[in-house]
């Protein structure tokens, strides 16, 4: 067994690993995350998560409901550390997993990952109370600096293999022979709790293009007749609809892809590239596009807003719908917003937000999910590959616009873990309310 | 309730010094458990420390400059200052801000909001003390009664923002009758930080006119006493109406208003504060205790009239029969116990030994509101959530300075929290000749929608 195994078995029993060992770990950490681009390709499957927060036991919750690593591909979108008691335990559990399966896990980084916020919301006090000093904190604080500021999730399936028996109590949009299953949402149980479908792809036997995973016109030329204009989809969430007025309504075959950031959109931000081009290696700066990536909200409104956290923007479904469509996206994921559900889609579909730390803070009761995004097998598993614009359309011989069809999307919705109670440090109170 | 569940005073004063080194949570709780003459008083103390609480959240918000307010550390136990998260810091603010706001309007009606010294000068200079003037060119005192008042610091900063007017302003001060109750334990330690901190004392005014009572628990001075006395008691005493001169039911046959809670002045204008205390006790005993004070500003409720309130030696002048005084309620509780965040709230209290117990029946905005109707409160009653009070009461730049003294991290958990605490505040302008002392409570915007 090697020492990175047996610090994940540490880890993995909530105790803590020698300051010399976090180190040499955030040292090999930040070797294998300098490499990667602001911007990180996944191939599906992919589980996306939401906020941690130093839940630890309710990271734990998580392997368990959505499988364990490496058996499972994770994608967490950042805010390891602050508000909960553990966020040591979890954020080094979680780069250890990183350095010892670098393309099972990717992590990149939210607005907690910060040394101004960490000094704030509890990570520092806990490197102190914990190691008796700053120095981990400084460990981390560096890793931070080098995590991605997003991903890009790319193959995802447009329909779901049907997960096994349904909850008497499931309620469905109802299935047919010519539909697929678009989302599922299923409880710690593995049961299913709802499920909603919407028409199959229609296919013609066109060619299969033989060099489909490299030729990005391949994609969207295999564009379908519309036959689905007198058939409307059963439920809409359909990506980039609205924004293609001109639209006769051809469909590339594939999903776009699917870009995950900690917050959302910038103004300063109008294509994926754009990302790609910040010097991310620093701490999270006070406003301009990094900043925005990390804190901005989706909002009911038009347009951009002031966001009432002090930083970041507020943006609506314009802004998501036009990025969606310029960008061949299908959907973007991202975390940062407490969710009581677990998880809200919003803009017909366009974007999720996935939360993924249950009773968060111990006090706010809400359950927590988690998204997968299947692998479409239809290509016999060959993942379109690009440098982010997979599925890209060239604007197609007769003009028309692809509309890219968002990913089946199945949500695994938790509590709070049973132990945590039991797991709560005794001398702090468990959480604050006004006495 | 049964007598016997009522605490004797005297035990509960004779216990106070103990309780100085308890500590709170599930733990402790547990290892108390087996005393069981502890068993109602092991709660007390749970009750007890939740002030403590309190004092160390109030200290937060003062340190990161959301409140102002020089008596926050000294009335703080040392060695507790915590810096608490922001949304604990913004609820603090809000919380204080908005009784503030209250009192000063029930103290100034004419005056701007949180700021006094605006205040249009009136009538003659005079002197700080009350000698030569005529009684009716000073204002009629005002009083103020808080409940489980603990360590809270709204006495210091009245009575020090009344010495600096009079310094400052010409015209007369309006005298201000302040009277916390609170367990013998919490009134003793309280005494014991004012002895210890010379700008506690100064704020107290001449030291000759402050008496301490052997037992170091009580307090009196012309403008603030300090009551040892567990609530209980006075709802015990609820249902025999309390007669300001004549017997205080049949248990208590010695026991008179100006003995139970000197200085009590029954003909003045008065507000009742219940910042988190009431919902501690039994829904029948926090209904009595208000009923208690009702009853006392009652001038319908027995016979013998005003006597009881020289002590405070104020001007109830009694020349044919006194009116009803006007007499308002504020209360700062939680409410909305039935959702996901309301029973986590009751979940995790209750691993604390904390029990909310009048939460459910007073659950709503609404339920408040008839509550404070039901007790007579009939000129207006009023509840707002601590979400709404942030967005509505507190001004535009204000709302910047705060939300600038840190960032907060996410807003759908403060919206959370803070709609699950409220303010609720009821009036009623009393008998006699047509009164407007709540004038400045009427135009105040209450929260209409309800869940």
């Amino acid at each position: 067994m090697s020492d990175l195994d047996r610090a994940i078995a540490q880890l993995r029993a909530c105790r803590l690993i020698p300051e010399s060992q976090v180190r040499e770990l955030c040292y090999k950490a930040r070797e294998l995350l300098i490499e990667e681009g602001n911007v990180v390709c996944v191939d599906a499957p992919v589980t996306i998560c939401g906020d941690i927060h130093g839940q630890f036991h309710d990271l734990m919750e998580l392997f368990r409901v959505g499988g364990d690593v490496p058996d499972t591909n994770y994608l967490f979108m950042g805010d390891f550390v602050d508000r909960g008691f553990y966020s040591l335990e979890s954020f080094l559990l979680l780069l250890c997993l990183k350095v010892r399966y670098p393309d099972r896990i990717t992590l990149i980084r939210g607005n907690h990952e910060s040394r101004q916020i960490t000094t704030v919301y509890g990570f520092y006090d806990e490197c102190i109370r914990k190691y008796g000093s700053a120095n981990v904190w400084r460990y981390c604080c560096e890793v931070f600096d080098y995590l991605a500021l997003g991903a890009l999730v790319l193959g995802a399936s447009s329909g779901l293999e049907p997960t096994g028996p349904a909850l008497e109590t499931t309620s469905s949009t109802m299935s047919l022979d010519d539909s697929e299953l678009e989302t599922e949402v299923l409880n710690s149980r593995g049961e299913v709790t709802m499920s909603s479908y919407r028409p199959k792809q229609p296919r013609t036997d066109s060619p299969l293009l033989p060099s489909l995973s490299q030729d990005k016109s391949a994609t969207s030329s295999t564009t379908q007749t519309p036959a689905s204009s007198s058939m409307p989809p059963l439920r809409s969430g359909w990506a980039g609809t609205g924004a293609t007025g001109d639209s006769s309504g051809s469909y590339a075959t594939g999903t776009g892809a699917v870009l995950c950031v900690h917050g959302g959109l910038s103004p300063l931000i109008d294509s994926v590239d754009k990302i790609r081009l910040i010097d991310r290696k620093q701490e999270v700066p006070h406003e301009g596009a990094m900043c925005d990536l990390l804190w901005s909200d989706p909002d009911e409104i038009d347009g951009w807003g002031l966001s009432p956290r002090g930083a970041g923007f507020l943006f609506g479904g314009d802004i998501v719908k036009h990025f969606n469509y310029k960008n061949d996206l299908s959907l973007i994921a991202r975390a940062h917003q407490l969710v009581m559900e677990g998880y809200k889609e919003m803009f017909d579909g366009g974007i999720v937000t996935v939360w993924s730390a249950p009773n968060y803070c111990y006090r706010c009761g809400n359950v927590a999910s988690i998204l997968e995004l299947g692998e479409d097998a239809s290509n016999g598993g060959t993942v379109a590959r690009s440098n982010g614009d997979y599925g890209r359309s060239t604007g197609g011989a007769a003009g028309a616009a692809a509309v890219t069809r968002s990913p089946g999307r199945r949500y695994r919705v938790f509590e709070a873990a049973a132990q945590d109670t039991r797991g709560m440090p005794a001398k702090k109170p468990v959480a604050d309310y006004f006495l | 309730m049964s007598a016997s569940q009522i605490p004797n005073l005297n035990t509960l004063r004779r216990g106070g010094a103990r309780l100085r080194g308890r500590g709170r949570g599930g733990g402790e709780l547990g290892s108390d458990a087996p005393s069981r003459r502890g068993g109602s008083s092991t709660k007390d103390r749970v009750v007890q420390g939740t002030d403590n609480d309190a004092s160390v959240s109030r200290l937060s918000a003062v340190n990161l400059g959301y409140l102002d307010d020089p008596f926050a550390s000294a009335l703080t136990p040392p060695g507790q200052e915590t810096r608490r998260l922001p949304i604990i810091n913004r609820g603090t603010y809000v919380r204080t801000t908005t009784i503030d706001h209250l009192l000063t309007q029930f103290l100034h009606p004419s005056t701007t909001p949180h700021r006094p010294d605006t205040d249009t000068p009136q009538r003659t200079p005079t002197t700080p003390t009350k000698s030569t003037i005529p009684t009716l060119l000073r204002p009629k005192p005002k009083q103020i009664i808080s409940l489980g008042a603990g360590s809270d610091t709204r006495i210091f900063r009245l009575l020090a923002q009344t010495q600096t007017q009079t310094q400052t302003q010409p015209h007369p001060e309006q005298t201000i009758i302040y009277h916390e109750l609170d367990f013998p334990s919490n009134t003793a330690s309280k005494i014991r930080a004012i002895r210890a901190v010379p700008h506690l004392q100064r704020a107290l005014g001449d030291p000759q006119t402050v008496t301490i009572s052997p037992a170091a628990d009580a307090l009196h001075t012309p403008h603030y006493h300090l009551h040892p006395i567990d609530l209980r008691q006075l709802a015990a005493l609820a249902s025999s109406p309390p007669s300001r001169k004549g017997d205080l039911g049949n248990e208590g046959a010695d026991l008179r208003l100006d003995t139970l809670l000197p200085g009590l002045d029954p003909t003045l204008p008065t507000v009742l504060i219940s910042e988190c205390c009431l919902i501690y006790l039994e829904p029948e005993e926090a209904r009595r205790v208000v009923e208690f004070f009702v009853g006392v500003f009652d001038a319908s409720v027995g016979e013998g009239k005003a006597e009881a309130g020289a002590g405070a030696g104020s001007g109830a002048g009694a020349d044919g029969p006194p009116p009803t005084p006007p007499l308002g309620i504020i209360l700062y509780e939680p409410i909305r116990p039935d959702d996901a965040f309301g029973r986590t709230m009751v979940a995790n209290l209750a691993t604390r030994g904390i029990q909310l117990q009048t939460l459910h029946r007073y659950a709503s905005l609404a339920a408040q509101r008839a509550r404070l109707r039901a007790h007579g409160f009939v000129d207006g009653q009023a509840a707002a959530d601590v979400d709404f009070l942030w967005e509505r009461w507190v001004a535009e730049g204000e709302k910047e300075r705060v939300a600038g003294l840190e960032m907060l991290d996410e807003m759908e958990e403060w919206r959370l929290l803070a709609r699950h605490y409220c303010v609720a505040w009821g009036w009623r302008e009393g008998g006699g000749r047509q009164q407007h002392v709540f004038e400045g409570w009427r135009g105040l915007e209450g929260q209409q929608d309800e869940d």
